[in-house]
């Protein structure tokens, strides 16, 4: 149907509809962008812990805790090297370690005479089965001050908070969906009122429910992909800022994972206005539907 | 074609506006309804156009009583009626060709299909230069023809007119009063509402009268 034959005209005084699909199109597609940020978060964190193990080796409250230290490390290192489906095991150098608590503790003297355990990193070979719990035990066999740590209880907490993300992200989309649907509903039953005389007209040619419903659903599907297109646009904006400023250095929040959309992420951005519209043409043809059949 | 027996009307709790109107338009035929401003032919048009259900009697349209038919066989019968309203009701947005095409799209016709018909009938009633143009921009007689070519565009079986010669000079109101006994000689049952007396002396076509909601007189076309 060509612009200039619609049946249903555009109509002035529509804005605020626009507006609000528009607000709630840019709150979806933050969402939609929070969900496919904590999914990637979610695979990237398992993706890169799974698979390690750490071995950390407390300072010996006993006896001279330098040689401890060196004795246990030496000890955990062979067990670890003598397992099957174990990779690889090295200790981290001091400087290494030196690095990780730099952020909190800062450099310097103070920091490198302080007590700190010695971590042993070990890499589970791709497909090999490792009993983690049997293999911590004969590591405490060996050196009794040592912590063996396969990370799953910090990737199943990081998995349960990217998955509590990913559904709060789900149950924004479900309620602004809900939302957008009530307002287009009652923006359509407005327009019924508004166009009562040419609805009257239309049934008075013979029109069925459904061409007037056809009329008003593609009327108010175009209106909310249009309004909603802005709303993703101002979205993709955000996400693209955000990337702007990883790309600069600035961190927005540390610990949090990269917030910025890749293409093709960005890409799942124009779902928001498809959906919207789909949204608005269910929710006017009922609407509509549902007002005629009160008529005579 | 249309069957009327003992037909009352009432708008809310207000008096009744039509009184046991009885009546019968055989098909084909050519009537003039007649009367005064406000009694009754207007809300006689509507009842026949399907436009309100009668408060009593019966009404039987191309032979189906409306009382009983279900509301989804409505339609199909309001589509075989064209109806010519005295206040026209163009839509506004449209321009002529689409609001005269509007009968063609609600009977699932396609552009192609209907655009020759409706470019020869705009010719006709001298808008064919005035296709594209939108109702607002055109003279009352202008309007009036485009609402004509509405209601016959679609060659309904039964044809209604509410005062469709009032707003035109009288070179055009018999330009459209041979449209109609064309469209009648074709086989379309034809009923116009008019108060003109020359028009009707001059059609020599039956007369149904409404005096205050009553249809006191039937007069027959003179041999």
């Amino acid at each position: 149907m060509s612009a200039s034959n619609r049946i249903v005209p555009n109509e002035k005084g529509t804005a605020p509809l626009d507006v609000v699909i528009a607000v709630m199109a840019f709150l979806a597609a933050l969402a939609l962008g929070a969900s496919l940020v904590a999914e990637r978060a979610a695979s990237g964190w398992s993706e890169g812990l799974a698979g390690k193990l750490t071995v950390q080796i407390l300072p010996p409250s006993h006896g001279a805790a330098r040689q401890g230290l060196e004795r246990e490390t030496a000890a955990a290192l062979a067990v670890l090297r003598t397992t099957p489906g174990i990779a690889h095991a090295a200790p981290l150098s001091q400087a290494d370690q030196l690095k990780l608590v730099q952020p909190w503790l800062g450099a310097g003297n103070l920091v490198s005479d302080l007590p700190l355990p010695q971590l042993i990193d070990a890499d589970i070979a791709p497909g090999s089965a490792v009993d983690v719990r049997a293999l911590a035990q004969r590591v405490k066999q060996a050196a009794p001050d040592s912590i063996l740590d396969d990370h799953s209880h910090w990737i199943g907490r990081l998995r349960d908070l990217a998955h509590t993300l990913l559904w709060s992200a789900y149950g924004v989309l479900f309620l602004i969906a809900v939302a957008t649907a009530a307002t287009v509903s009652f923006a359509t039953r407005a327009g019924l009122e508004t166009h009562s005389e040419m609805v009257a007209l239309l049934r008075q040619m013979g029109a069925r429910a459904g061409f007037i419903a056809n009329a008003f659903e593609w009327h108010y599907f175009r209106a909310a992909v249009t309004a909603a297109a802005m709303g993703a646009a101002g979205a993709a904006a955000v996400f693209l800022a955000a990337g702007g400023l990883e790309v600069a250095g600035v961190e927005a929040v540390p610990f949090l994972p990269p917030l910025a959309l890749k293409p093709i992420e960005l890409v799942w951005l124009l779902t928001v206005p498809a959906a919207a519209g789909l949204i608005a043409l269910a929710t006017a043809r009922l609407s509509v539907l549902a007002a005629l059949k009160q008529i005579h | 074609m249309v069957r009327f027996e003992n037909v009352g009307m009432r708008y809310g709790a207000g008096p009744e506006v039509l009184r046991d109107v009885t009546f019968v338009l055989e098909a084909g035929s050519f009537t003039f309804l007649t009367g005064l401003s406000g009694a009754g032919k207007t809300t006689l048009l509507k009842l026949i156009s399907i436009a309100e259900p009668p408060s009593r009697g019966l009404i039987t349209l191309f032979g189906r009583d409306l009382a009983t038919a279900k509301p989804s066989a409505l339609p199909a019968l309001r589509r075989r009626i064209g109806v010519v309203f005295q206040d026209f009701r163009l839509l506004d947005h449209l321009s002529v060709f689409d609001n005269v095409a509007l009968p063609l799209r609600i009977a699932g016709r396609r552009e192609p299909e209907y655009a020759h018909d409706v470019e020869e009938l705009l010719a006709w009633v001298k808008l064919g230069d005035r296709m594209s143009a939108k109702p607002p921009t055109l003279s009352g007689g202008e309007q009036q023809r485009v609402a004509i070519a509405r209601a016959v565009v679609a060659k309904p079986d039964l044809l209604i007119a509410d005062e469709p010669t009032g707003n035109v000079d009288p070179e055009i109101g018999a330009r459209l009063i041979r449209l109609f006994a064309e469209l009648n000689r074709l086989g379309t049952t034809v009923l116009i509402a008019t108060h003109d007396r020359t028009l009707v002396e001059r059609a020599r076509a039956r007369e149904m009268r409404l005096v205050d909601g009553r249809l006191v007189e039937l007069r027959m076309p003179r041999p």
